[in-house]
């Protein structure tokens, strides 16, 4: 067993730093945790310069400039967005902005509407042509989906049939929620997992010589 | 006994840290080995990608960071096998931005490290990361060079032989997306009714319970969900290929079987706190109202 | 020169729109507000028309919908470095006026100047910032393997203890709908892992038993998941998805503004 190589070292190190919050907060943690915010900026500083603006902008405008001339204009609308921070021309920043912002959320709108509404309702209008067990759930998930929909209805007050309708509603609602909470537990206690089994099986066993 | 529930109430929670400190670190010092029992969602996306021809292209997006690697990087690598031992030719993305492109790396390295005949270029290839996702699956979606020029080693998409079939999403028979965010979403509700792609989703255990309603609208062909997933698709890939057992039994390569040994002990623990915890309540509710009565 | 009808409607829209607004806008400052929301206007309805008119002009290889997404892509990648100023602003006033905690914005700064550096060193070299052939990393895939995931993974792994506390803490059953949530989570919890194979473990006899009662709660589970919760999750989509359309539509139409950092009648 080969002793850890000064990688495992430096990420034990940082890892039981962030632990040692458990007990109470202290330098190690506060060290750990601006390590992590200045190298997670750096990370994002990286990968976008490699991989998105010089394979992206940079390479095609310097190889083929007559068939990429309009690059420039991403190019220059993203330096734009940094006017913001300059006191007297900060307002020509909105114009990065709003193209950006206005772009992503017309595709969330058509995603929205072919992606979640029309399939989700298409699944939850089906035909009685049985009567056995899978069109009974499918009633059950019928009924789970509208009454959760009127719950979440809040343009008008509710009279006592959509209360009713509401309560029945909450209850689908807490049954996803607690589904939720279990699912939670098993997805926190992963992230749990995997470190331990990184200091236990890949620093502290090789260390000992195990 | 009243004394007793009332100090177990208001434990210093440290002391809560520590039992699911020693609940988790146990079984991996102690394995036990318990069975792992596979479920549908799990089932239908292995027989899916079982089902596919030899040559046929997966996409696999690495849509998620260091932050749910102990979840996603099990079942990326298992799929990652499957393709390999089914002589699926793979295409490799990220577009997670906090760090989806380390982890695609360091996979790829993996699994071409235990699979050394596969060819770069030919057999599988890493496009690495790119920014805007939204953006980037609809420009894939009509035409993948156009969001990806390059690999990720700065290498022309057009001199790339895998891509010389493959010009947008419409030539890829599947999209395997392993993901912790809602980019993992976007697949399902952009990519598939924008090019009527099969997608098979691997979310971490928190955002699964969602996409259940995507399965049962068809909008999914199968779910990975979470760690326990993943150890689902490593049992059945074992069952299915035994020469990639050394793969799953070593004792020092973290697998999510291995990882549910430490998920079940501390799913008791917590069982049992809530259950201490709600039986205090209830006592304490009880006496408030023999109290007022 | 390549002057695609997209390319060059694009380049009309986004860039000599916005240089006549900037020049308007500096003799008329309420222009500097409303000619940005135009130029928006179009920005949103691109990418959704072209879903719905498949004309060349808008959806066509040559089309201004394709090239708009290849350009919005370089600008997210802007986008994603706009907080780094932001942080360098707050981090170096911190150090400069010597405030609490100033110590701590150095080790940031160092973090954020260290692996930006070996990012820029990464292309400026030609040597990228992954794996290289022969299997060694780049410094920069170095400082992500063991500075970079190890941090975040441990970061986000203590939340496990927390939520162990506060299940332990809060999670009372108080009134009929906690009563579901609690019994909801306790069937998930036992259902999706061999809790019963494990406590089995100390009994080999019961184990058979225990192996086929988990296999019941496992599929109570999956009916759980399917049905109820499958159920309300279609119509928190529907209801979240809805609420989300007619927003992204107030903000195309200029509507909504607060993105731009505008208030009512600015």
């Amino acid at each position: 067993m080969h002793p850890p190589e000064i990688g495992v070292w430096i990420a034990a190190f940082l890892t039981i730093a962030c632990l040692t919050f458990l007990y109470k907060d202290n330098p190690f943690f506060r060290f750990a945790e601006s390590l992590f915010a200045g190298v997670s900026l750096g990370y994002y500083v990286g990968i976008v310069l490699n991989q998105t603006l010089l394979p992206n902008l940079i390479a095609p405008m310097r190889e083929h400039f007559g068939q990429n001339w309009d690059l420039v204009v991403p190019g220059l609308l993203g330096v734009l967005l940094y006017m913001r921070y300059a006191p007297k021309i900060g307002w020509v920043s909105r114009y990065a902005l709003a193209i950006y912002v206005t772009y992503y959320i017309g595709l969330d709108f058509t995603r929205r509407i072919h992606g979640e509404v029309l399939p989700q309702l298409a699944r939850a209008i089906q035909p009685l042509s049985s009567f056995d067990r899978a069109t009974f759930f499918s009633l059950v998930y019928v009924l789970g989906v509208f009454s959760v929909l009127v719950y979440f209805f809040f343009s008008k007050e509710q009279g006592p049939i959509t209360r009713r309708i509401s309560r029945l509603g909450i209850w689908f609602l807490m049954i996803s929620f607690g589904a939720a909470f279990g699912f939670t537990v098993m997805g926190r206690v992963a992230l749990l997992i995997g470190r331990l089994n990184f200091l236990i099986l890949d620093w502290i066993y090789p260390t000992l010589g195990i | 006994m009243a004394g007793l529930f009332e100090r177990i109430v208001n434990l210093d929670r440290r002391w809560i840290f520590l039992i699911v400190l020693l609940s988790v670190a146990t079984p991996i010092v102690i394995p036990i080995g318990l069975p792992v029992t596979t479920t549908g969602p799990t089932r239908a996306a292995f027989e899916f990608i079982e089902a596919l021809h030899e040559g046929d292209v997966v996409l696999i997006s690495f849509d998620y960071g260091p932050s749910s690697a102990p979840e996603n990087d099990p079942m990326a690598e298992a799929v990652m096998r499957q393709c390999a031992l089914k002589k699926l030719r793979f295409i490799v993305c990220a577009l997670y931005p906090l760090g989806g492109l380390g982890l695609a790396n360091n996979v790829v390295a993996k699994i071409t490290g235990e699979l050394p005949n596969l060819r770069d270029g030919v057999d599988y290839v890493n496009l690495g990361y790119k920014d805007g996702p939204a953006a980037v699956m609809r420009r894939m979606g009509d035409d993948i060079a156009g969001a990806f020029p390059t690999d990720v080693h700065g290498k022309p998409i057009s001199e790339i032989p895998l891509m010389k079939g493959v010009h947008d999403l419409r030539q890829v028979k599947l999209v395997f997306t392993a993901a912790t965010s809602l980019i993992g979403e976007w697949w399902i509700t952009q990519v598939h009714p924008q090019v009527g792609i099969p997608v098979i989703i691997g979310p971490t255990a928190v955002s699964a319970p969602k996409y259940y309603a995507y399965l049962n609208s068809g909008q999914l062909v199968g779910m990975v969900g979470g760690m326990k997933g993943a150890a689902e698709y490593e049992s059945l890939l074992r069952a299915r290929y035994p020469q990639l057992a050394t793969f799953y039994t070593t004792t020092r390569a973290f697998t999510a079987t291995k990882g549910m040994d430490g998920q079940t002990v501390l799913h008791t623990v917590i069982l049992l706190l809530l259950v201490l915890g709600n039986v205090a309540y209830l006592r304490q509710r009880r006496a408030s109202a023999k109290a007022r009565a | 020169m390549n002057l695609e009808f997209g390319r060059v409607t694009l380049v009309i829209l986004f860039a000599i729109v916005p240089i006549v607004g900037f020049f308007l806008g500096l003799r008329a400052p309420a222009l500097r507000s409303r000619i940005p929301i135009f130029v928006g206007v179009f920005a949103g309805l691109i990418p959704i028309l072209s879903m719905y008119v498949p004309r060349k002009f808008i959806a066509g290889p040559t089309g201004m919908s394709p090239r708009l997404d290849q350009w919005l892509i370089i600008l997210a990648g802007f986008a994603l470095l706009l907080g780094i100023a932001n942080v360098l602003q707050n981090n170096t006033r911190k150090i400069s006026r010597r405030e609490k905690g100033w110590p701590f914005s150095v080790v940031l700064l160092i973090g954020l100047f260290v692996t930006g550096g070996f990012g820029i060193y990464g292309g400026i070299s030609g040597q990228g910032i992954g794996i290289a052939a022969d299997g060694t990393p780049t410094p920069f895939q170095y400082v992500t393997n063991w500075f970079f995931q190890p941090l975040q993974s441990t970061i986000f792994s203590l939340l496990a203890f927390f939520m162990a506390s506060a299940a332990f803490r809060a999670f009372r059953a108080r009134n009929t709908e906690a009563t579901i949530l609690l019994v909801a989570a306790v069937l998930i919890m036992m259902g999706r892992v061999p809790l019963l194979e494990l406590l089995a473990v100390p009994i080999p006899s019961l184990q058979p038993a225990a192996a086929f009662a988990s296999q019941g709660l496992g599929k109570l589970t999956e009916w759980i998941m399917q049905t109820p919760n499958g159920a309300a999750q279609a119509g928190i989509i529907i209801g979240a998805a809805l609420g989300a359309a007619s927003m992204a539509l107030r903000v195309i139409l200029g509507i909504e503004r607060g993105y731009l950092g505008l208030g009512k009648g600015d």
